[in-house]
């Protein structure tokens, strides 16, 4: 009997050991992510080529043929300032019937105009600061035209750059 | 006692002048500078190797062909007597199928060399004599700026352009750069790779062929001018808005910091030039693009009436396969060049008020190739001694009239030579020395007068 006592104990305190164990304790946190622009991949500047063909696309959505291509670049390269040789290039387009909405439809929907323009131009969807932004300016000026708005888009900084 | 104070405060505000540097009206802080000589500048480069024996030397086919007919046939540039003989450098004889057959009249009574100072024997005096680098150095003052092929790169040394735009406050369309084309290296001579100086202090580039020919009908004419139609604000309103939104640093349209209202005036020009088509104000004979070039040059003249402009005639580079169409060009060349310079004495501002500097990029070659043309005359590349001696011509307010410097026996003047000359005459020579960006040999040309 006291044997069996005796390795009941051995037993009870075997169990009572091994089932110890320490606690631990798990810390959850946030990885640091750097917050950029939506923008911000946009670093590589087109060459005169690229600026071009995508311009014409985006302004009559057919190619633009090699033989007017060559002499676009041309005429770019004719001037020094490529904005205003860009200006001057995107103006003169414009005044040849480009594909776009009219100031009717700009008036009616601003909202979607301005989605359909950032899309169109810089391949993304606004900011809502952003969308606000031109929501203002397009609605508190009835003088604003769609080719004003197409024509800053298509001379800016981020059109001139993927 | 206050006669001594009013002594002793004179004498400290002279000294501070003459040794503080001056802040310019733009804002820019430069070295102190002298009076300038003239208000603008027209220098006209060569780029195509001109020989010395058809020049300056007027020995029209006796230096060449083995022919004896000496004769001067840039009789607007330089003073002598034409050629009486085997006269096939004017407009042809369609009638009778005879080539160069009439020369074209003198339009100045007093050639350029009577009326300013020649220094007939100029040495290009390092590297290769290759028409881009020729070019570079031409417009930078410095040699070693030129790279090995020439072609496709801007030059490493500041242009005068930017010295100007830079040290003198200069604004972007002040400073031309009137190109033949659009090829090779040409659109990129209007501004350097320096990391002092750059595209913040470019010129202004224009190929007025290009601009006004096939490719500008086609891709600017009937632009539409939004500054005219009281838009552009708005235009540039919504671009800002844009651009603040990506403002990644030195990500921008390669543009060469002219003012709204320079790219206004700008693009103005464009519309007017286009709107005069063929009147064009251009030279009487006007049979090759160079004197096209001239023509359009005296638009940009009239309207913009820059500082500094500098134009490059090239239809002198055939010289290597076709001696008499290099002999036309020539005279060509010379042809545009007296109109160029009658014509600005009829330009309100530039009238009495401009200086004329003429040079080749660099010259040609004493023994010629095996090419014969159609009066089978030889004709000659450019490697040798011979292509590294050039001539520079200068007319032009205070500059003394007549006079000859130097001679084929004693070499006076470098290429590089034009660069530290031009900023003599705007006054910041010095400036321009000190920033030790020039070749070693160069001098403004008035210090070797």
């Amino acid at each position: 009997m006291q044997i069996f006592t005796k390795l009941f104990l051995v037993l009870f305190l075997f169990v009572f050991i091994s089932s110890c164990e320490k606690d631990v304790y798990e810390v959850y946190e946030v990885n640091s992510l750097e917050v950029l622009p939506v923008n911000a991949d946009k670093d590589k500047a087109k060459s005169d080529a690229q600026y071009v063909s995508i311009l014409y696309t985006n302004y009559f959505q057919i190619p633009i043929g090699p033989n007017k291509l060559l002499e676009a670049l041309n005429a770019i390269r004719s001037i020094g300032d490529k904005q205003i040789a860009y200006d001057i290039i995107v103006s003169k387009y414009l005044n040849q019937s480009p594909i776009m909405p009219t100031k009717t439809e700009m008036d009616a929907d601003p909202e979607t105009f301005i989605r359909s323009t950032y899309f169109r131009f810089l391949t993304r969807q606004p900011t809502e600061a952003e969308l606000a932004w031109m929501l203002n300016y397009i609605n508190s000026d009835s003088a604003i035209t769609p080719d004003l708005v197409y024509l800053a888009f298509s001379t800016s900084n981020e059109y001139y750059y993927y | 006692m206050k006669r001594r104070k009013f002594i002793k405060k004179t004498t400290k505000a002279a000294i501070s002048a003459s040794v503080f540097p001056y802040i310019l009206p733009s804002g820019i802080i430069g070295k102190k500078t002298t009076s300038m000589m003239a208000d603008h500048v027209v220098f006209v480069l060569f780029a195509g190797g001109v020989r010395q024996q058809e020049s300056v030397l007027q020995r029209y086919l006796a230096g060449s062909q083995n022919e004896d007919v000496e004769g001067n046939i840039l009789y607007n540039m330089l003073a002598g007597p034409a050629p009486e003989t085997k006269i096939a450098y004017g407009t042809d004889d369609n009638e009778n199928d005879i080539i160069g057959r009439f020369p074209i009249d003198a339009l100045l009574q007093n050639s350029l060399e009577s009326q300013g100072t020649l220094f007939p024997e100029v040495q290009f005096s390092r590297g290769g004599t290759g028409h881009f680098g020729g070019l570079v150095t031409g417009v930078s003052g410095n040699y070693s700026s030129v790279d090995v092929g020439g072609l496709q790169s801007r030059p490493a040394a500041p242009t005068i352009f930017e010295y100007l735009r830079k040290h003198s406050g200069f604004k972007a369309t002040d400073t031309w750069y009137v190109g033949l084309g659009t090829g090779g290296s040409r659109p990129l001579l209007n501004y350097s790779l320096h990391p002092d100086y750059g595209r913040k202090y470019a010129g202004n580039f224009i190929a007025p062929l290009v601009t006004f020919g096939n490719p500008g009908q086609n891709h600017f004419m009937n632009f539409k001018n939004y500054h005219e139609t009281g838009n552009w604000d708005k235009v540039l309103e919504i671009r800002d808005f844009i651009n603040q939104n990506f403002s990644q640093e030195g990500f921008e349209i390669p543009h060469l910091y002219n003012t709204t209202d320079e790219d206004n005036f700008i693009k103005s020009f464009v519309k007017s030039t286009f709107a005069k088509g063929d009147n064009v104000f251009l030279p009487p004979v006007n049979d090759n693009q160079d004197l096209k070039v001239i023509g359009y040059t005296l638009e940009l003249l009239h309207w913009f009436k820059p500082k500094v402009t500098v134009v490059d005639l090239s239809n002198v580079d055939v010289c290597h396969g076709n001696f008499t169409a290099y002999l036309k060009n020539m005279h060509r060349a010379d042809h545009g060049i007296g109109f160029l310079w009658k014509e600005i004495q009829n330009i309100p501002g530039m009238s009495g008020n401009t200086t004329m500097i003429v040079m080749p990029e660099h010259g040609r070659n004493l023994n010629p190739n095996s090419i014969l043309d159609v009066n089978d005359w030889q004709a000659y590349d450019h490697s040798d001694a011979n292509s590294r001696r050039i001539f520079t011509l200068m007319a032009g307010p205070g500059i003394d009239a007549g006079l000859r410097v130097g001679s084929e026996d004693e070499p006076v003047g470098d290429a590089a030579d034009v660069v530290p000359t031009i900023a003599d005459i705007f006054g910041i020579k010095q400036t321009v020395y000190d920033e030790g960006l020039i070749d070693s040999n160069a001098r403004s040309l008035f210090d070797r007068l």
